[in-house]
Formats: structure tokens, C-alpha cells, sequence
């Protein structure tokens, strides 16, 4: 009877349609993850062709003048992308995954946007976590929502009701079906994947298959419940759409208004015009309050000679680093914001499960926000690094041609992530649990009925 | 007593059924729920953000009037900033505006990019879309038309009413129209109060004072979306007409309603950004370095272009030395500089665009298949939310950054003396009174009829889709079958 109404399931054309749209969207999103892959490298290879160059030529140029070649050398710190972004592209089209920054004030340019084409960003990626996350439970609900109140409609479900002893066992099989046919196309997807992206067999990939798996019953879970209330064919259908467009697209939606409201971020403009008058009105200022202002910062600096000259460049750094001094309050409560709303939409993404999912994953790729706040903090160090070295040289009149210049290529960021792939699984697994348990129940009371 | 059309009762009958069922008014009061959401969202959104750049414009301005006397390359490098606003229409659809920059910073030699974009400070939830008045229009509605009109034929179908009516002497055209007169009039019912608010709201927002450019804008925009919603009205009788049963009416209509909402879209758009590639940021700054270098580097004292351009000023002067020049030597170098570099950058910059504009040309063309792309580019294009807005306002905040530093380029060609001020010297100043001539930016909308033209695919795409809706309903009349 099993293989029966396996047979009868595949061979129905709407869920062959549906399968192959499904295979041929899963297979096209891998090929747009590698295409994302290979651009992240091409424009890690630019940067890293265009700093040799330029460096070289800026060098020839102001090879007298330290102060004014730092003016112009512009550092770069990568963010790499791992194998499995190309899954789950997350926020990596939004937000850049290069920095390059000058050692003058960082608060000018580290919110420097990337070339983007809006368009793209606002219709989003067909990554396969689109796929996974819209387009897998709808085959799901395809598949599953007239399970038994077809039979019901059509008069055969009397016949096996009669005929089985144990109808619930025949109602898990008809969903184990359904279920292991869903699950094998992932499984397909997922080893396509691992062969199309190069992606290392690791604890990431086994926690984002994880994840997927648990989204995909998650779906089958709903559908388990839904049709166990005894309503038409036509009465699960416009509940499970509904129940899909309320979970993908209106809540998310909700929640994120709610977010966006209850931590706005005018912090960013503000920063942006304090660190340009703090660094601009030291020019018509008293030099010497400056520098003090300076040292105050740097007590390691003080031994440097007072600006005698109309300019010098320890001067004109020092008014940089006040210009990033004066605007470092309110970039940190722009930070804090932004740590804020992604803790929060963490926190309330549980009880959301494809929202939940796909923080999840872009946790897992390195995709998400939380990754791009390490990177800024990242670069915030770098800068530091890099002003701390060149105060050094400079205010000690070292020459340009002293400077191991080699040393400083393109750095990448080494992004340490604290890992929770098991508790990620938790919402998902009671969200099933749930589910399977009241649809059993409910079931219990209506699988007999005609 | 006058006999009533048929079209009329079956029409009535459509309203009458539609506002009795239980399983309708669910999804009615949600959708009218969120409508009014979506409205204080965007209205509110509007107030906020409008308030906020204003604020910092005004601050900024202060701050560039409170500098004392100084050089006036000082000045170009204090620079100005250019704030987005945010266009009236905006509070009804926020189109791409969580993805456009708000904000660029506009100084000598240097175009900036337009940053804080709302999508930068946003988690992973962005990307599920947002809500506003337009996207319940767009997304929901349609699907509660779906929902609304699977049955108006097939289920007369399933009960065996059709052959009764039909018997009764009402031609399927008469039937036809009926059932699509009562469905419009459903959805009308649900629209005009959001006509109503949509136009309050704008009202409000702009304290009454609007313009006729924007009134033409919210009256086209409140006609397309008519249109768009009489085609999905259209969609749902005819797939009803020519379904077997009310069942499969209601699963064709979601799976129409998945593939042109969901899927398409976003597989056109991703197809578009395939194939057309876009240079990376690095290479993008680099080619036009290397185009400038060409032309000649003026912060390279040895670079020939500046070395010719030093010799023929000291022709014309008759002089030596660019001492003895009567302007100011390196203003000019730096007002030749500037024109050289804007003029490469906007090439470079116009060709950027220009891909953007294939990449997403594939979605325009695709809009003729599917009418919520068509509605979707019509309604961002016509709020001012969508690309070529914002392409505009790049434009405009670039020109104003090129003639803010060309104007201080000349204050110095005029004022600045060419003998540099020694080391004890107080530096070299102009008076603070020049500030106060450079005005601040101030954005000028794009005229209507530049967003049509600019939009008039997605115009054609509906237009074909209606005329195609009563061809269909012609057809579907001719051929319609009781079973």
C-alpha cells in the first residue's frame, strides 16, 4: 500500500511541476551564490592590485614628505566571505566588505557605501535561502494540504477507514511520503551545493543543513496540524497561504517597523557633521590647546616639539584625531543602536521561525549584521593600529624611504564568531513539537471520522 | 417598473455574498488593519525623518556661516552636505527608500558616496519587505481579490446553478460582467477609503501648501492602482470562468498570485544583476584615477598637462614667475584640476548607470507579463522612491559640489596672493562675508513628465494588460462551457 501511494504521489503532474520548479530555482540560487563569491574575490584582488600601485606612485610622488603621503595612502581591511555566504547572502550586498581608510579621521570614512544598484538590494537575492525559506514550504503546503480531506471529498477515505485497523498509521505514512520526497530534494540541493561552491564539510554546513532540515518540518509540522482539523480541501488551502504570508511576510514586516521605531538612529547624521567641525574648527583655533587636547589622548606623544611653523603635520593629525574624538560619543550610541536592534531582532526572531531561520543562516555564513559589527570594529582597531605606528614615524621625522612599505598589503579580518548552532535548533525543534503534538491529538479525534 | 440588466443583479449578488461570508470579513478587517498600520507608519515615518534631515541641514548651514575669515580652500574642504529629502508621496510608498543614502558629504576634488541608508543599520529583517499603504495595495489586496473571486463562477459551477442562470436566458458575456461589475465594486469599497486617507495624509504632511507637479503625481498614481486592481478583479473571474471547480480556481489563483508577486520579481531583478556586472568600488575609483593621471596630475609639481598650462599663463601675463602672475597660480591649477576630474567622474558615473539601468531592464520588460511589476515600478517612479529619483538627486548634489568648489577656486584666483605667507606670517585669508554667497543646496524635484517618460514601459504594460483583459474576456465568453 506504501509503495502505492508513493507511485500515485509522484506521478500527480502539479507536484512533478512543482518538485522540478523547485530543483531548477534550487540550482539557479547556487549558481548565484557563486557568482557573489567570485565578484567578493575579484574585488578583493582589485583592492589589492590598486593599493601596490598606488602606493608606489604616491611614494615616488611625496617621497619627502611623510605627513602629506599618509594624506593620501589609503589602507584596506577585508572582510572575507566564507564558502557558505554563497548560500546565504545575508546583509553582504548592503553593507561592504571592504574598508579602506587613510590614517586621517575615521569617522569620515568608515561609513563610505559601496557601489550598489538598489534595485537588487530591494527585490533582495535568489540565494538558496530565499528557496529554502519562501519557496520550500510552499511545496510543502502544495503537497500536503489536501491530505485525507481529499479522500473525504471524494468518498474514499469511508473505504480505508474500514479497511485499515490503524488509520494513523496511514496518515504518517501518506506524510512520510510527502516529507521524504521534500527532504530528499534538499538533501539533492544541498550536495549540489557542497560540489558548486567548493563548501568545506564542517560543523557550519552540518548546522545550516540542520537548520534547513528543521525549517522544512517545521512546515510539514503546520500542515500536520492544519489538516488534522477536518476542514475542506479548499479551507487548508487559504489557512496555510494565509499562515505563510502572515509568518514570511507580514510578521517580519511588523517586527521590523517596530524595531526600526523603537531605535531610530539619528546618531548617524549627527556623527558625521560633529567629526567634521571638530576636525575643521582647530584650524582656527589655538594650536596649543590642541595639542593638548591631543596628549591628553596620547600621553605617549608629549614629547613632541611645539608647532612653531604656520602648519606642521603633527598639528594636522592631532586636529584629525579631535575630529574623531569630538563625534566618538555619539558614534558609539550609533553603535549601541545598532548592537541594540540586532539583539532584539534576535531575541524576538524565536518566535518567528522563517525570520529566525534566516538570521540563523546568515549567522552561520558570516552574512548577517552581527558579522558586519565585528568588521566595524575591526577596522576601528586597524585604524588605530595604523595611526599608532605612523604617529610614531612621523612625529619622529623618520623618513619615507625608512618604511618597510611592503608590510602594509591588504589586511583581512579574522571574524571569531561565538557559535550557538545548537541552541539556534531549539525554536524550530519546539515550533515542530508543538505542532505534531496538537495535530496529533486533534487527529486522534477526527482520522476515523468519514 | 423598469425590467434590471441581469449584469446588474449578478453584480449585486457578487457584493452581497462577498460582504456575507465569514470567511471574507477575517481577511477584510486584517487587510483594513494593516492599511491604517501602514498609513501612521508612513505618515509618522515621513514626519520623523523630514524633521531629522531639516534639523542637521540647518545645523550644517550654521555651520558653514560661523567660519571666520580663512583660505578659501579651507572652505572647500570644509565642505557642504547634501540631505535627501524625502518625497510627500513617500508616506504611501516607501519604494527603495530603506536602500537609498541619505546623506553625502560634498567637498573639492572628491565625490562621495551617499551614505546611512536604513539598510545599513538593519538586521536581516529588512530584507522580508516592509510595509506600506502601496504594498497592501500591491501584494495583499489582489490575494483577498483571489480569495474573494475563485468561486463567482466555478462554485456556480460546483452547486449546478451556472446551468440554471444560463438557462434562464443570461448569456455568458452578460455573466461575465456581471460577476466582474460585483467584484470591482467589492474592491472599490476597500480602495476609496484608501484613496481617502492616502490623500489626507499627504495633505497634512504638507500643511496643505502642495504643488500641482505632486497633485498630478497622487491622481496618476490613484489611477494606475484602479487599473492594476480591475486586472487582478479580471484574473480572478476569468481563471473562475475557466476552472472545473471552485477548488482548482482557488489553487491556480495562489499559484498566479505566488509566481507574480514572489517569485518573478525577484528571478528577474537576480537574472538582470547576473548578467550585467557591475565593476567593483575599487576598481570602479581606480579607472577613474587612471583617466585623470592621463589628463595630468595636479598634485604632481613635475606633470606636463599643468606644466603647459603654467607656460601659457606666463605668456599671456608677459611675466617669469608664477610670483609675478596677478592670480593666484595654484587656484588655477586646482580650478583646471576639478573641471578634468568631475568631467571624468560623471562619465565613469553615467556608465555605471547605465548598467544599472540593463540590469534592471530585464524587470521592466517582464512587466508585461506580470502586472504587479508593471504597478510596482509605475508606483515608485510616480512617489519619487524609485532609482531614477535618486539617480537625479546624485546629479544634482554633484553639480552643486562642482560649482561650490569652483566658486572658492576663483575667490582664491582673485584674492589669494601667489607669494606664500612665511612661516611667522598670519596665513593667507579672504573674509567670511564669500560664505554667505555660496547658497545651500536645495534639491529640485523631477517634473512628471520626465518621471513618464522616464517610466512609460511600466505605463504601457498596464495599459496592454487591460486592453488584453477584455480581448480574454471576449474569448473566454465565446468559449465558455457550462461543465
Amino acid at each position: 500500500m506504501i509503495r502505492l501511494a508513493f507511485k500515485n504521489f509522484i506521478r500527480s503532474g502539479g507536484v512533478r511541476v512543482g518538485l522540478a520548479l523547485l530543483l531548477v530555482a534550487g540550482v539557479v540560487s547556487l549558481f548565484i551564490g557563486r557568482q557573489f563569491l567570485d565578484r567578493q574575490a575579484q574585488a578583493i584582488a582589485d583592492v589589492r592590485a590598486y593599493q601596490q600601485t598606488d602606493f608606489a606612485r604616491n611614494i615616488a610622488i611625496h617621497k619627502d614628505e611623510l605627513g602629506l603621503l599618509l594624506y593620501y595612502l589609503k589602507f584596506s581591511l577585508v572582510n572575507p566571505s566564507l564558502p557558505l555566504s554563497g548560500l546565504s547572502l545575508g546583509q553582504r550586498d548592503v553593507n561592504p566588505s571592504i574598508q579602506s581608510v587613510t590614517i586621517r579621521a575615521l569617522e569620515s570614512q568608515r561609513y563610505d557605501a559601496d557601489l550598489t544598484n538598489p534595485a537588487n538590494l530591494l527585490l533582495g537575492n535568489l540565494d538558496f535561502s530565499f528557496v529554502l525559506i519562501y519557496l520550500f514550504p510552499l511545496l510543502v503546503i502544495a503537497c500536503c494540504y489536501n491530505l485525507v480531506s481529499d479522500e473525504r471529498e471524494n468518498g474514499t477515505w469511508k473505504l480505508i477507514v474500514v479497511q485499515q485497523p490503524d488509520v494513523m498509521s496511514v496518515i504518517y505514512r501518506l506524510y512520510a511520503i510527502r516529507v521524504g520526497v521534500i527532504l530528499g530534494v534538499l538533501a539533492v540541493l544541498l550536495v549540489l551545493a557542497v560540489l558548486v561552491l567548493n563548501l568545506p564539510v564542517d560543523g557550519a554546513l552540518a548546522g545550516f543543513a540542520g537548520m534547513s532540515v528543521l525549517y522544512v518540518l517545521f512546515w510539514a509540522a503546520v500542515c500536520f496540524w492544519v489538516t488534522s482539523l477536518r476542514k475542506q480541501s479548499s479551507v487548508n488551502a487559504l489557512l496555510l497561504v494565509t499562515g505563510w504570508l502572515g509568518l514570511i511576510v507580514l510578521l517580519p514586516t511588523l517586527l521590523n517597523t517596530y524595531i526600526v521605531a523603537r531605535y531610530p538612529t539619528p546618531e548617524a547624521l549627527e556623527t558625521t557633521l560633529t567629526a567634521r567641525k571638530g576636525y575643521h574648527e582647530k584650524w582656527d583655533t589655538d594650536k596649543q590647546q590642541t595639542m593638548q587636547a591631543f596628549f591628553a589622548h596620547y600621553p605617549q606623544f608629549r614629547s613632541i616639539p611645539p608647532p612653531k611653523l604656520a602648519f606642521n603635520w603633527p598639528w594636522y593629525y592631532a586636529m584629525q584625531q579631535l575630529g574623531d574624538d569630538d563625534a566618538a560619543k555619539s558614534a558609539n550610541a550609533l553603535r549601541q543602536k545598532v548592537a541594540q536592534r540586532e539583539m532584539v531582532s534576535r531575541q524576538l526572531a524565536r518566535f518567528i521561525p522563517p525570520l529566525h531561520t534566516q538570521l540563523q543562516l546568515n549567522e552561520l555564513a558570516g552574512s548577517g549584521l552581527s558579522n558586519q559589527l565585528r568588521f566595524q570594529t575591526a577596522t576601528g582597531r586597524f585604524h588605530e593600529e595604523l595611526r599608532l605606528h605612523f604617529y610614531q614615524t612621523m612625529f619622529t621625522d623618520t623618513p619615507v624611504s625608512a618604511e618597510n612599505w611592503n608590510r602594509f598589503d591588504v589586511k583581512t579580518f579574522r571574524d571569531n564568531a561565538p557559535s550557538d548552532t545548537l541552541v539556534g535548533l531549539l525554536p524550530l525543534l519546539a515550533f515542530i513539537l508543538l505542532f505534531v503534538g496538537v495535530g496529533w491529538l486533534t487527529f486522534r479525534k477526527t482520522a476515523a471520522m468519514a | 417598473m423598469m425590467l434590471e440588466l441581469p449584469e446588474r443583479i449578478l453584480a449585486r449578488h457578487v457584493r452581497r455574498t462577498a460582504f456575507a461570508s465569514r470567511v471574507v470579513w477575517l481577511p477584510m478587517v486584517l487587510i483594513a488593519g494593516l492599511l491604517v498600520y501602514a498609513a501612521v507608519l508612513g505618515w509618522l515615518s515621513f514626519r520623523e525623518q523630514t524633521a531629522l534631515r531639516v534639523r542637521y541641514q540647518q545645523e550644517a548651514r550654521h555651520d558653514w556661516l560661523s567660519n571666520p575669515d580663512k583660505h578659501p580652500h579651507r572652505m572647500a574642504h570644509f565642505g557642504n552636505f547634501a540631505f535627501r529629502p524625502k518625497p510627500p508621496l513617500s508616506l504611501f510608498e516607501f519604494g527603495m527608500e530603506s536602500y537609498l543614502g541619505n546623506l553625502v558629504f560634498l567637498e573639492a576634488h572628491k565625490q562621495n558616496s551617499v551614505n546611512f541608508s536604513e539598510a545599513g543599520f538593519s538586521t536581516g529583517l529588512l530584507r522580508f519587505g516592509e510595509i506600506s499603504l502601496a504594498m497592501v495595495l500591491q501584494l495583499l489586496l489582489p490575494l483577498l481579490i483571489f480569495f474573494l473571486g475563485y468561486g463567482v463562477v466555478a462554485a456556480e459551477r460546483d452547486s449546478g446553478t451556472l446551468r440554471l442562470l444560463l438557462s434562464q436566458g443570461i448569456s455568458p458575456r452578460q455573466l461575465l460582467v456581471g460577476k466582474m461589475r460585483g467584484l470591482v465594486g467589492v474592491v472599490m469599497r476597500l480602495y476609496v477609503p484608501v484613496v481617502l486617507l492616502t490623500v489626507v495624509g499627504w495633505l497634512v504632511l504638507q500643511n496643505g501648501r502642495v504643488s500641482a507637479d505632486e497633485t498630478a503625481r497622487l491622481l496618476l498614481l490613484m489611477l494606475a492602482y484602479a487599473g492594476y486592481l480591475v486586472i487582478c478583479c479580471g484574473v480572478a473571474v476569468l481563471v473562475s470562468a475557466r476552472s472545473s471547480s471552485a477548488r482548482t480556481a482557488l489553487v491556480t489563483l495562489m499559484g498566479i498570485w505566488l509566481m507574480l508577486t514572489i517569485v518573478l520579481p525577484r528571478a528577474a531583478q537576480a537574472v538582470g544583476a547576473y548578467v550585467y556586472e557591475i565593476p567593483s568600488k575599487a576598481q570602479f575609483f581606480a579607472r577613474i584615477q587612471d583617466d585623470v593621471l592621463k589628463e595630468g596630475d595636479s598634485h604632481n609639481p613635475a606633470d606636463p598637462h599643468y606644466a603647459k598650462l603654467k607656460d601659457s599663463l606666463l605668456t599671456a601675463y608677459n611675466v617669469d614667475s608664477v610670483q609675478q602672475l596677478p592670480v593666484n597660480y595654484s587656484g588655477v591649477v586646482m580650478a583646471e584640476g576639478e573641471k578634468i576630474s568631475a568631467h571624468i567622474y560623471t562619465n565613469h558615473f553615467d556608465q555605471l548607470q547605465q548598467v544599472y539601468a540593463r540590469q534592471n531592464r530585464l524587470s521592466e520588460l517582464v512587466a508585461f507579463v506580470d502586472p504587479f511589476l508593471a504597478i510596482r515600478q509605475l508606483s515608485m517612479a510616480l512617489a519619487g522612491t524609485d532609482y531614477a529619483t535618486y539617480a537625479d538627486f546624485q546629479q544634482q548634489a554633484e553639480h552643486y559640489r562642482y560649482e561650490m568648489a569652483q566658486y572658492l577656486n576663483a575667490l582664491q584666483i582673485k584674492y589669494i596672493p601667489n607669494k606664500k605667507a612665511g612661516p611667522t606670517d598670519k596665513p593667507h585669508a579672504i573674509s567670511r562675508a564669500n560664505w554667505e554667497a555660496m547658497p545651500d543646496f536645495t534639491y529640485q524635484p523631477v517634473p512628471v513628465g520626465v518621471t513618464l517618460t522616464q517610466s512609460w514601459r511600466s505605463l504601457v504594460a498596464l495599459v496592454v494588460w487591460l486592453v488584453g483583459l477584455v480581448v480574454a474576456f471576449r474569448w473566454v465568453a465565446r468559449t465558455f462551457t457550462v461543465a
